[in-house]
């Protein structure tokens, strides 16, 4: 369907909603009736969830806000002042339920087709495009995010999402590592070192993200191989490293170890994003123990996105927070909460002038920022999965 | 007919319910696991059917898995029971009646906290620079920090932890029933009381005893939250990467194929534990018959 045509016809919108309404209270009678769960081949079942085409805009136009609005996102991913303070400004209540993966995320949105209750979304970036042509995500109405014009200009039109469609920055960061100077006294510079010393002084003691891409990104960067390689050589070579020559060494596998496993040492090399790594030192009782340093020669860059879910059952709210979220005046105690650049146009200066620590950790040069690279949703994206669960096995065994 | 027909009746709410809730879902399970994921954005598909999937799931990689499970249950049923059997033991037994009402609400207690805070609770007891750590860094007992969170140990004493009281209460049920006077008609007998214990308490408990067994176990070996919370890389189940098979990789098919491993695994184990069990009380068995003939 052209979503084109759709384009402010109320009567196509319509008829395009009691479809999937009937599509979803079909698949809910399916479910619920055994007979016909069994009868039905997988088949019929999950055509439902074959591409459709968004067919029409955001359904929000500037109506009164929703009483409630809930957000799925990454774990301790807002200040939860600034979630009050919405609730207190503008009325609705705020659920927050949250992801360890993108993948968690889309599992959850395909298995629900529409009726998941989500209103916020929080992708990131290579699978806004793919979500969006899968009907997991619901147009931005831009003209109800006004704030939308104080992003700083090198964090929207991406390419992922050319016109801000469907996301704006919510946060973007990279990956690194931190060690224990305490247990590894030399000094690390790159991922090439970072393997090194889990062979060695940090063996047993090596906490890997729990995230499949930048985890197999170790091996592609530190061999100096394109992290979005699909050649299948390379992939073969990475799981063979992976899960014979990393997985050995490591403790655990976690995608949040600011957490525990930095303030508490359960682990004395971890991989880690920066925002977190500086939230689990600052934590730590002994800081000064801790070294963060920046993946070299290459890593990944990120940017994570506030977006819509397809069928938000509270679009109105979800637009007024998504403004309010991004205001130039939230944006010091936002970054100093989770410990990221928001990407609002000036926050830098804003962080500086505030005396926020540790900065050289939320923001980087031109020159660092040069050897970051950005993630794609390639026909790999399926291995790059099952090498992930390949090295935790082997981890285990 | 009629009878039959009210008892029939009866019954009806429970068939519906493990139709509905049991038979049907294993059913689809089964029916996934034969199946495939054919893209990135749908799950899994059945036009194709092959046991593919199962060939995967047994691959080197996935079996060792497999392996550490059993292991962590059966050493975890058998130190529940362990640990279980002299407290249901006391609190049926031993204790002053009156008090048999607390002890068993204490037993409750750690219910009334949900389950993964728990377990949460005691990945902060055993980090390296936790109190317990540095407790016992101080009086000498350790020379350096803990070292058991993130490995199979520690998976062991959580699930100890967490499913001991399945065993302690269906246990203090048998031993219960076994009442003071069937004992005390042991002890005119003649019989000591190691005796009474091993003739007499043991053999008609052995109902609440197979019971807490597989209370214990079977949960335990589908249990993922401990494993995730306090094993870390070295102490993963199979329950884990089920989920993750369901949530991450979203692939149903070879979720669904290590889920019915993962059950045919337990019913196994379950038939060769009873197995092990039928052969090594022959020998017990005829002597008691014995015992009671001739008590007759």
């Amino acid at each position: 369907m052209a979503h084109g045509g759709a384009h402010g016809q109320p009567p196509v919108r319509v008829l395009a909603n009691a479809t999937s309404a009937r599509k979803i209270g079909a698949e809910l009678t399916r479910r619920g009736f055994l007979a016909t769960a069994l009868a039905a081949s997988g088949a019929v079942l999950f055509t439902a969830c074959a591409p459709q085409k968004a067919s029409a805009a955001s359904q929000a136009n500037g109506g009164p806000l929703e009483d409630k609005l809930s957000i799925y996102t990454w774990s301790d991913y807002d200040d939860p002042d600034l979630l009050s303070a919405f609730t207190k400004k503008k009325g609705p209540k705020i659920v927050v339920d949250a992801f360890n993966s993108n993948e968690e995320l889309v599992a959850k949105l395909v298995a629900a087709r529409g009726t998941s209750g989500y209103d916020i979304v929080v992708p990131t970036g290579p699978f806004i495009l793919p979500m969006a042509e899968n009907g997991l995500l619901e147009r931005l109405n831009l003209d109800l995010i006004p704030n939308f014009q104080t992003m700083n200009p090198h964090f929207i039109h991406r390419t992922f999402d050319p016109k801000n469609e469907y996301s704006i920055c919510k946060a973007w960061g990279t990956t690194g590592f931190a060690y224990d100077k305490t247990v590894i006294k030399r000094e690390l510079t790159g991922w090439a070192d970072f393997i090194d010393a889990a062979q060695n002084e940090a063996s047993g003691k090596t906490s890997l993200l729990d995230d499949p891409a930048p985890m197999c990104g170790i091996y592609f960067w530190s061999h100096g191989i394109d992290w979005n390689t699909t050649d299948e050589k390379h992939l073969a070579d990475c799981e063979a490293f992976m899960t014979k020559e990393i997985a050995p060494h490591v403790i655990s596998f976690d995608s949040a170890p600011g957490g525990q496993i930095i303030p508490q040492a359960t682990a004395a090399l971890v991989q880690v994003y920066n925002g977190d790594a500086r939230t689990g030192i600052a934590a730590s009782k002994n800081p000064e123990r801790w070294q963060w340093v920046l993946g070299a020669p290459a890593t990944e860059i990120w940017m994570d996105n506030w977006s819509i879910a397809k069928g938000a059952p509270h679009p109105e709210a979800a637009h007024a927070f998504i403004n309010f979220i991004i205001a130039p005046d939230v944006q010091v105690k936002q970054m100093d909460y989770i410990g990221y650049d928001t990407g609002v146009e000036g926050n830098q200066q804003r962080a500086e002038e505030a005396g926020l620590e540790n900065l050289d950790m939320v923001f980087f040069t031109e020159e660092q920022i040069a050897t970051m690279h950005e993630g794609k949703f390639t026909k790999a994206q399926e291995r790059i999965v099952a090498i992930w669960n390949a090295t935790k096995a082997a981890a285990g065994a | 007919m009629r009878k039959l027909r009210i008892r029939f009746g009866l019954a009806l709410p429970a068939w519906v319910w493990l139709l509905v809730f049991f038979v049907v879902p294993i059913g689809v399970v089964v029916w996934y696991s034969f199946g495939y994921k054919p893209s990135i954005f749908s799950t899994n598909a059945n036009d194709k059917l092959s046991f593919d999937r199962y060939v995967e799931a047994l691959s080197p990689t996935f079996f060792a898995t497999f392996q550490n499970t059993l292991w962590v249950g059966i050493a975890g049923t058998a130190l529940c029971l362990i640990i279980g059997a002299p407290v249901a033991y006391w609190i049926a037994v031993k204790c002053a009646p009156s008090r048999r009402g607390m002890f068993l609400a204490l037993v409750m207690v750690p219910f009334w906290t949900n389950f993964l805070v728990r377990t949460i609770g005691w990945q902060i007891i055993l980090a390296p620079e936790g109190w317990l750590s540095h407790a016992l860094q101080f009086l000498g007992v350790i020379p350096g920090p803990l070292g058991i969170l993130n490995t199979r140990g520690a998976v062991l004493l959580g699930v100890v932890y967490n499913y001991l009281p399945l065993m302690i209460l269906p246990l203090f049920v048998a031993f219960d029933r076994v009442s003071g006077p069937l004992r005390e008609a042991s002890k005119d007998l003649g019989a000591g009381s190691w005796q009474t214990f091993f003739r007499v308490t043991i053999p008609l408990a052995q109902p609440g005893i197979i019971a807490g067994v597989l209370l214990v176990y079977i949960p335990l070996m589908g249990d993922y939250i401990t494993a995730t919370v306090l094993g870390g890389a070295k102490g993963n189940m199979v329950g884990q990467i089920v989920a993750s098979q369901f949530q991450t990789a979203q692939n149903w098919a070879l979720g669904s194929a290590m889920a019915v491993l993962l059950i045919l695994t337990i019913a196994l184990s379950i038939g060769v534990m009873a197995a092990i069990g039928w052969l090594v009380t022959i020998p017990i068995r005829r002597s008691y018959r014995l015992t009671l003939e001739d008590a007759r």
